[in-house]
């Protein structure tokens, strides 16, 4: 009984963990070219919780987005309040904390979603990491084709995302 | 046509340097921002032979991020001697075509206008900007390359009745059509540092009509120049003039001013 409690309080403590793996993203908007573009999407992408702040490169079109703690976060939103705002996303680079992830047969699951490595998951992974996603609505329609559309792969609990590292 | 050819060739000379899709004249392909909602107030006119203007006000809405919806009021001394109230129009534009990369893109919308004026008919031209009573639909695509940005328009419009009892004249066409050329470069900023930079576009753009069948046409051109405030406020300037001109209408040169505030996420 007692090594239940141990486990469950043990579990509990890395699913609330699991919540803070993913620090920050690099995303990269297409079709992008005034600062009131930029804007637009600036505010649209300001309207999802679990965003804390946004730092914009005007010229690359790159917006860094740093994750509030503790609040899970859903790249599908992402790539939505992008297109919401009339543009597309061009790529997506999440920075993932790996401490508390632990991978298994090329695949980890975070906030209820399944993300599967496809390619570069035999590197030895710790600490903050970046990682490309891979799936349609995070890269242009070309990158995609280069991937062979990794969507046809969809075992696995929840939203089932790929990405590269 | 070959008159065509020389108004692109002058609109080349007028402004060398062509700019962003913000159009003063014409609507480009894109759309706002889902949620976010436009106001403009403008303010049109003429000088010869007498001072007259049009004052109108528009409201736009971003429905979804490919449908998008204008709605305008007018009022103006165009057809009376003192400002009176004309009526409205509603204007509806989806878009069908996105090709986007990092700063270009081509895309592809269709549109589709109605109006209801209570103005006398006294013109051949058919307008659904405070003159005719009416509809129009058409299609527009627009090619965005970094600073620069080409937007072409083909439109059917037609009139009909006016309101308060003004029927069009049985000489008149009731069927026209609309073509438009635009472009627009960036001028300033030459680097982007944040949003509060003021933003100076310039742009060039030939607006064309003609009532097939009627021998009536014309093709004017309109030089802008636009300021954006901190990246959602905006002001318009624009002379039109004609190239070439036989159809009757209140004026071939006209003065524009035009605010723009917009709101984003307002829903």
């Amino acid at each position: 009984m007692k090594t239940l409690k141990i486990f469950i309080v043990l579990f509990i403590t890395t699913i609330s963990a699991a919540n803070a793996q993913f620090i920050k993203a690099d995303l990269q908007v297409s079709g992008l070219t005034c600062s009131m573009c930029s804007k637009a999407t600036e505010k649209s992408l300001r309207t999802l919780n679990f965003i804390g702040d946004i730092k914009v490169d005007l010229n690359k079109n790159v917006f860094v987005i740093t994750f509030k703690k503790d609040v899970p976060v859903s790249l599908d939103q992402i790539s939505k309040k992008v297109q919401n705002a009339g543009f597309f996303v061009n790529s997506l680079k999440a920075t993932i904390d790996f401490d508390n992830i632990k991978l298994s047969n090329n695949t980890f699951n975070y906030a209820g979603d399944t993300y599967k490595v496809v390619s570069g998951g035999d590197k030895a992974l710790s600490g903050p990491v970046a990682v490309t996603l891979v799936d349609k609505g995070f890269l242009s329609s070309g990158a995609y084709k280069k991937y062979s559309g990794p969507d046809g792969d969809k075992a696995g609990t929840g939203r089932v995302y790929h990405i590269v590292i | 046509m070959k008159r065509f050819f020389f108004a692109v060739v002058l609109s080349g000379t007028i402004c060398p340097a062509f700019s962003q899709e913000l159009y003063v004249n014409t609507e480009p392909a894109s759309n706002m921002a889902t949620n976010s909602v436009g106001i403009r107030l403008e303010n049109q006119g003429y000088f010869n032979p007498v001072y007259k203007n049009r004052t109108s006000i528009e409201t736009m809405f971003g429905a979804s991020k490919d449908w998008m919806i204008h709605g305008t009021l007018y009022a103006s001394d165009y057809y009376h001697t003192q400002q009176h109230f004309e009526g409205g129009s509603a204007y509806a534009k989806y878009r069908f075509l996105s090709v986007d990369s990092v700063q270009s893109h081509f895309r592809g919308a269709v549109f589709a206008k109605v109006s209801a004026i209570n103005n006398p008919l006294p013109n051949q031209e058919v307008g659904l900007e405070g003159d005719n009573t009416g509809f129009q639909t058409g299609v527009v695509f627009t090619r965005l390359i970094h600073k620069l940005a080409l937007s072409a328009t083909a439109s059917y419009l037609h009139a009909f009745d006016n309101l308060g009892g003004y029927n069009l004249p049985s000489g008149n066409a009731r069927n026209a059509a609309g073509y438009t050329l635009s472009a627009g470069y960036l001028l300033f900023p030459k680097k982007y540092e944040n949003y509060n930079q003021v933003n100076v576009n310039v742009y060039a753009e030939l607006l064309g009509k003609a009532n097939p069948g009627y021998g009536q046409s014309y093709l004017d051109v309109a030089p802008a120049v636009q300021l954006i405030f901190n990246s959602f406020f905006r002001v318009d300037f624009s002379y039109r003039t004609p190239i070439y001109n036989n159809m009757v209408r209140t004026s071939a040169n006209v003065y524009l001013v035009r605010l723009e505030y917009n709101l984003f996420n307002v829903f």
